[in-house]
């Protein structure tokens, strides 16, 4: 009996892991580092992160973990209330739809996938937050975070690629 | 029989409906969230404080072992530059020194004329120096995340840097505070050129550079003129120094904060006594909470 609640509770845990793996690393970037260029601007941990497992484990990261990381998002930072959860659902959006060009495809390829996905994506937030201000928002500013998000993919990809190789253990 | 069919495909359709429309009614949902933030109520005020207070600890948790990791790549990088510095700091030292005798002379003539003309002096200051915890600089927006313990803070209070003004407090928590960076887009502070005293606002607009708008036409604003507060709207104090400015075109003009904004670990909350135009907007917090 005791066992069977305890590989519930593991099976449990190893399901949430890509929610928890991207929360870990959500709280990491908001720490106050003056290390190199991130103390100037922060890249975008959440997208590069739901759209890692919305490509590599749809199964475990759907639409709500999507949302969940919106708001945990939204609620550590200053930003319009609702605009984070916008970008995220609109990430989801356009992975699924890109979903057969990106399966079981090569690292270069899915990092080709991200920079497109991604720009759209924040585009779109641009957009809508500068709705929201009733002003657009510089441009400039925004592709940095942009550049900077694409460039670190590959580092974020490989704690995550860690955490899906090493600690979620699929059943057979 | 028939009728548990019928239940089981009513439940099934259900769920097909639902999973078919989640997404437009998560989407419908940041739509709604974003309508009610602009509104700016209480609501969502209070409850971005109890989110704040809740997730505070825990960034808290990971910042100790990052900032060991991160000074002591910094005593590493400085080390390469600390003869050089040594000599400049040798050299300014020489040179306050000097200031420090002519301020003192300035200070007593300064007391005796202000004796003089009975001079009503400003509201004395009273500080807490907090640690920041979370920092945000991006495309969206500028603010950080202080801890405050159990000390008292209110909203419209103003942070500081040893350098000068950095922001202001925007949200309360039991423990933590929020601070809006002059930088976001919602800082607008009325500032003046200290040495032609010509008035303006400083406007945030999310990048590292501060915009000076509303001056006069003809004002002559030129680069490296000192930016202070002016102490309209009764929030700020006037005189507190903001920063220097960089940048006069046609359409814009720049202002570069003295407060290395991207590099705080500690900030001062300065409480002037002064809520100015908050002053209504403290007040209905305060009543909301004597309700509850």
């Amino acid at each position: 009996m005791s066992e069977d609640i305890d590989e519930n509770i593991n099976s449990l845990f190893q399901r949430m892991l890509p929610l928890l793996s991207s929360f870990f690393l959500v709280l990491l970037s908001y720490l106050p580092l003056n290390f190199m260029f991130l103390n100037v601007i922060h890249p975008a941990i959440t997208l590069v992160c739901a759209y890692f497992w919305l490509v590599h484990r749809p199964d475990l990261f759907n639409l709500w973990s999507v949302c969940l990381l919106g708001i945990f998002d939204n609620v550590i930072s200053a930003a319009p209330m609702g605009s984070n959860i916008f970008a995220m659902l609109v990430l989801f959006v356009l992975t699924n739809a890109a979903s057969k060009f990106l399966t079981a495809k090569p690292f270069v390829v899915l990092w080709y996938g991200f920079m497109a996905l991604s720009l759209g994506t924040i585009l779109l937030r641009w957009l809508i937050v500068s709705v929201y201000y009733s002003q657009f928002l510089p441009l400039d500013g925004m592709f940095f975070s942009y550049l900077i998000t694409v460039f670190c993919y590959p580092f974020i990809a490989l704690f995550l690629a860690f955490v899906q190789n090493n600690l979620i253990q699929d059943d057979e | 029989m028939k009728r548990r069919r019928s239940l089981f495909l009513h439940l099934s359709h259900i769920r097909l409906l639902a999973k078919k429309f989640a997404l437009v009614f998560l989407f419908l949902f940041a739509f709604v969230l974003m309508l009610i933030n602009k509104t700016d109520t209480i609501l969502i005020e209070k409850t971005s404080n109890v989110a704040t207070d809740v997730i505070s600890p825990i960034i808290e948790v990971f910042a100790i072992p990052a900032k060991l990791i991160a000074n002591g790549y910094d005593y590493f990088r400085d080390l390469k530059q600390i003869h050089a510095d040594n000599m400049r700091l040798k050299e300014e030292n020489r040179k306050l020194n000097l200031l420090y005798d002519k301020f003192k002379s300035l200070e007593i003539e300064n007391r005796l004329l202000a004796d003089l003309l009975n001079y009503v002096t400003p509201p004395k200051s009273d500080f807490i120096t907090a640690r920041v915890i979370a920092e945000e600089d991006d495309a969206f927006s500028h603010s950080m995340i202080a801890y405050i313990g159990d000390k008292i803070v209110k909203k419209g209070q103003i942070a500081m840097s040893d350098r000068g003004v950095v922001g202001r407090v925007h949200r309360v928590g039991r423990a933590y505070a929020r601070v809006l960076l002059i930088t976001d887009i919602n800082s607008k502070i009325p500032v003046m050129i200290e040495s032609s005293r010509i008035r303006g606002i400083l406007a945030g607009d999310n990048t590292s550079l501060p915009k000076l708008v509303f001056t006069p036409l003809d004002a002559v604003i030129n680069i490296g003129d000192r930016v202070v507060t002016s102490g309209v709207a009764g929030v700020f104090p006037a005189g507190l120094p903001i920063g220097r400015v960089v940048s006069v075109n046609k359409n814009e003009i720049i202002v570069k904060p003295f407060g290395a904004l991207e590099q705080l670990e500690y900030i001062r909350l300065v409480d002037y006594g002064l809520e100015g135009l908050l002053q209504n907007e403290n007040k209905m917090m305060n009543d909301e909470a004597a309700n509850e």
